[in-house]
């Protein structure tokens, strides 16, 4: 009976007050199906399935610690909203004669419905915009076959167990202040009672060394699937740092300019500077959750879209020609002897004519450590070397000795070099030494640079800076190379001969262009290579655009899904705290308001101190997340480079496009709240 | 010339769908002269807010007119009431209304603000005013920092500071102890034996007892008025005690 009696009072009290109840639930209830949402995605089937699902499920994996240290953050903020209002209620309830057990028992009713509301709610809508999610990424990656629906019961679990803990939290902060606060105060803790806050500038600077020593570690990380730990530790520190420069800085900033007299007391800046003051202190944590959402929104939006837009020229960057053959032999000589004339009579009968742009070279490839000019082939310098320090890989280059006969003959020209002398091509930076080589062989003399090669390369072999050296006697000096390589043993870097051969086929379907490599392949390997002595043929190879390009776009297309998928949740997110914190906001300011009405302020006056207001609330966010964004760029562009788009320029384009569309989008919201907050200041006087 | 002129003045609330009306006055007619400290009287709903916020055009008549130093506030577009109000009336509320995000400096400096007057100016302004009205130590003090008293001179010198030509004042000492009563009484006093114009609206005999004259309302009509002559406060309080007693004994005036 008792407690029926305490469950109805924390009823009542959610109903009557349901308009902030109501938009809190949902929010409580949003947040846990994001975590949901990033959770069991992270451990969905689908990453095993999924081409490149493993760093999917990585990214998804550290995003849930972001998530949930998000969640942390925002539900204290929004939950401090509702105890103001509630401790009214409490007060009264305390001098009318119940003591602080009784309220907490209410309080702990509360908190218990509210908790069960959010987490199934929240897991209800995450299981269905999950497997709605995943039928879809099915749908795009063309892999139905094999899949059952199944549950994430880990997720689930991981949900209640974090979520219980938040409300947990949550109830003990509110019983505490119940517990501590005189009724009194209870009674007053909405009213005008509040004291103003003071600048702290303690936190606000913290908040600022951190965000740098954030952007610092953001900008500094070169290898991103290594340092993937560090940049998301980054990433906490931009969360927290965001927190307290909205929090602490925003306070510290009104004081200051409240300092400028000159500024301060101009009717636009007056009122607006100084409730912001005011409220910054709760209402930063709002502005940061806001901020936050839409750096993850940009960053997730822009690289992603990159990836899929970037596909065709990065497909093509990878593949460069229709179909690529390497013929790989045992020894230069045995690929200087093979029939280079019979592998491209191969290629044009197997292609039936449809052939184009053939190019055909020898190659002998290798990487290693560049000091000085030369290339150590000594395998475990290198691996020492890149283990001891990640910065190491700065130093890897890889050479690609070419014959000049095969440039000259490409090239249409008819450059006559000595032995021991060499063209050089680098594919990054200007070649800088007079010579070039392996170290402990002998050197060559570098006697031009290339601008231009007479053929293409695929990105792969350039991920690395890459030389490539073009040598008159390219037989002999590999074979000097292969000779010292052989002497190394165990300990040398690998590398082989090998004949190249890219075409393309412009009047090839894909279908067809796949049955011509498997055409050419057959051609090749039963003539072992065109070969005088068949064990001297080691492998063909070959890559087709065609393939790539199928396989680019099922990974990059669900990635690029899943990227729409979590941005809508947090842009959805965003709107809600948005739409919540302006309404809050209005009820707080309306008796403000209509006191600068009765002190002689026109409409037209409060409207422009509204929108000054709330243009500086509403646009903060988004330049900070826009700066956020600006400092992740080196890092998503390596990321995406992983993925094999290296497209830089897109990436700009796709950053600033979608940053141009949110910003839209947050015009659009403004506007809504805006007017629906000028409603509230403006209305007629509520009579008590 | 009169500074106010209040003609047949009528208001009638009306529910949100029409259903209900209320009349809160029904037929005000009275005149103030420059320099007059008049206080009006009556019983609570007896539609005193109702007339200030009228004279103060923070509200449209149903019928009548309200003529302020020769302006039909009715006819002034509706741009063009704030800055009238901000310029040529001060108010003081019951309720202080003091904005909880300024200090009481700033919350004074407010209507000079939105006048577009620099710092310099105001500070200048507010320098012997604060000095009057004791609050000069108080000053970068927030509101929820001060006694009631304090904020209710905060909230006159916030009146005061834009030199209006009539001090609008409801109910001024409803939320105060006695002390801080008599302290605000007879700083109105003084500033209205320098010439400043006030019309106070009060249920307290002893607020209006300081008054020039004292105007009685009931029903939405004004039936009643006393001068003070030359009577001191206390004679004003009998007088006004004893109009009260034959109106609650059932006496009409007319
Ligand atoms: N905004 C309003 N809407 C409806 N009725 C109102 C409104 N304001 C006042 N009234 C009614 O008008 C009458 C006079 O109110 P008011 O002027 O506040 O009286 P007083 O200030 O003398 O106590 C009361 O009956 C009150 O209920
Ligand atoms: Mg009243």
């Amino acid at each position: 009976m008792k407690r029926g009696f305490y469950f109805r009072l924390a009823i009542d009290g959610m109903r009557k007050n349901r308009k902030l109840y109501l938009p809190y639930l949902l929010t409580c209830a949003g947040v846990v199906m994001m975590f949901y949402i990033i959770s069991s995605l992270a451990h969905s089937p689908i990453m095993n399935t999924m081409r490149g699902g493993g760093n999917v499920a990585m990214i998804l994996n550290l995003g849930t610690i972001v998530m949930a240290l998000f969640a942390l953050l925002f539900l204290f903020y929004t939950n401090s909203f509702l105890i103001r209002r509630r401790n009214k209620e409490f007060g009264l309830y305390n001098i009318l004669g119940m003591n602080k057990s009784n309220i907490s028992r209410i309080l702990v009713w509360e908190v218990l419905l509210s908790a069960c509301f959010a987490l199934v709610a929240g897991i209800a809508a995450g299981l269905l915009f999950e497997k709605l999610a995943e039928l879809f990424l099915l749908r795009a990656t063309g892999e139905t076959a094999g899949y059952t629906l199944t549950i994430e019961t880990s997720s689930i679990i991981a949900a209640f167990i974090f979520f219980g803990a938040i409300f947990a939290l949550l109830l003990v902060a509110s019983l505490a202040r119940v517990r501590l606060s005189k009724p009194l105060d209870l009674l007053k803790s909405e009213a005008a009672g509040e004291k103003p806050p003071k600048a702290n500038w303690v936190l606000a600077v913290i908040g600022a060394i951190l965000l740098g020593a954030a952007y610092y570690l953001a900008v500094t990380i070169k290898e991103p699937l290594s340092a993937i730990s560090l940049f998301f530790l980054a990433v906490l520190m931009v969360i927290v740092a965001s927190y307290l420069l909205f929090i602490a800085g925003s306070v510290a900033m009104c004081r200051l300019l409240q300092k400028k007299k000159g500024y301060y007391y101009k009717p636009r800046h007056f009122v607006s500077v100084s409730s912001m003051a005011f409220r910054m202190k709760r209402n930063g944590a709002g502005l940061a959750s806001i901020c936050i959402l839409a750096t993850m929104v940009l960053v997730m939006i822009s690289s992603t879209s990159c990836l899929y837009f970037g596909g065709e020229d990065s497909v093509r960057s990878a593949c460069p020609y229709d179909l690529i053959f390497n013929v790989e032999y045992a020894s230069p000589h045995a690929c200087a002897a093979a029939d280079g004339e019979a592998a491209a009579a191969a290629i044009e009968k197997a292609a039936s004519g449809c052939a184009e742009g053939l190019v055909s070279y020898m190659e002998y490839s290798l990487t290693g450590v560049f000091e000085d000019s030369a290339i150590s082939a000594d395998k475990m310098a290198r691996r020492v070397d890149i283990t001891s320090s990640p910065m190491e890989i700065e130093k890897l280059r890889t050479i690609i000795a070419v014959p000049l006969s095969d440039y000259n003959r490409l090239a249409g020209k008819n450059i006559v070099l000595e032995p021991g002398e060499a063209l050089v091509w680098s594919s990054g930076e200007a070649y800088p030494y007079g010579t070039i080589g392996v170290k402990n062989t002998p050197m060559l003399r570098v006697q031009g640079i290339l601008t231009e090669l007479p053929f293409k390369l695929s990105m792969y072999d350039t991920i690395l800076t890459t030389y490539l050296v073009f040598v008159p006697d390219w037989e002999a000096y590999t074979g000097q190379l292969s000779a010292y390589l052989t002497s190394l043993g165990e300990d040398a870097i690998s590398s082989a001969p090998a004949r190249c051969c890219g075409f393309d086929l412009p009047g090839a379907d894909a279908e067809e262009q796949l049955e011509i490599a498997a055409r050419t392949y057959e051609a090749i390997t039963d003539a072992n290579g065109f070969c005088d002595e068949p064990q001297a043929f080691l492998y063909c190879g070959y890559s087709a655009y065609a393939d790539s390009r199928s396989d680019f776009f099922s990974l990059n297309g669900s990635l690029f899904f899943l990227g729409i998928v979590l941005s809508i949740v947090f842009i959805a997110a965003a709107a809600l705290i948005i739409y919540y914190k302006q309404l809050s906001e209005g009820y707080e300011d309306k008796s403000r308001f209509s006191i600068m009405q009765k002190v002689g302020m026109t409409k037209r006056e409060i409207k422009s101190a509204v929108n000054s207001q709330v243009l500086t609330v509403f646009f903060a966010p988004l330049l900070l997340a826009g700066v956020h964004l600006v400092f992740a760029f080196p890092f998503v562009r390596n990321m995406i480079r992983i993925f094999g788009v290296f497209n830089t320029r897109l990436l700009i384009a796709t950053n600033v496009a979608c940053f141009l569309a949110f910003a839209l989008f947050y015009v659009f919201v403004y506007r809504g709240t805006a007017r629906a907050y000028y409603g509230i200041v403006s209305g007629g006087e509520e009579r008590q | 010339m009169s500074i106010l002129e209040v003609h047949d003045l009528k208001k009638v609330y009306t529910s949100r769908f029409g259903t209900q009306k209320v009349e809160a006055l029904r037929r005000v007619n009275f005149s103030v002269e420059r320099g007059e400290y008049v206080a009006v009287m009556g019983e609570s709903g007896s539609g005193k807010t109702t007339l200030l916020n009228l004279l103060a055009a923070l509200d449209k008549p149903t019928s009548g007119k309200v003529i302020l130093d020769g302006v039909d506030t009715a006819t002034l577009p509706e741009k063009n009431v704030a800055a009238f109000r901000r310029d040529q009336l001060g108010f003081v509320f019951q309720d202080f209304n003091l904005l909880d995000t300024f200090t009481l400096e700033d919350n004074i400096y407010l209507p000079l603000v939105l006048a577009g007057k620099n710092y310099a100016e105001m500070s200048a302004r507010l320098k012997p005013l604060a000095e009057e009205l004791g609050i000069a130590q108080l000053l970068k003090k927030y509101p929820y920092e001060v006694s009631g008293g304090q904020k209710q001179r905060a909230a006159a010198a916030r009146a005061l500071i834009t030199e209006p030509k009539l001090l609008l004042a409801d109910e001024p000492t409803g939320a105060l102890d006695s002390r801080a009563t008599d302290e605000l009484l007879s700083l109105f006093a003084e500033v209205n034996r320098r010439g400043q114009t006030i019309v106070m609206v009060t249920h307290s005999v002893k607020a209006a007892s300081h008054a020039t004259r004292v105007l009685f309302i009931r029903d939405g009509e004004v039936y009643h008025q006393l001068y003070r002559g030359s009577d001191t406060n206390e004679q004003l309080y009998q007088k006004i005690s004893d109009t009260l007693t034959v109106l609650a004994t059932g006496g009409d005036a007319r």
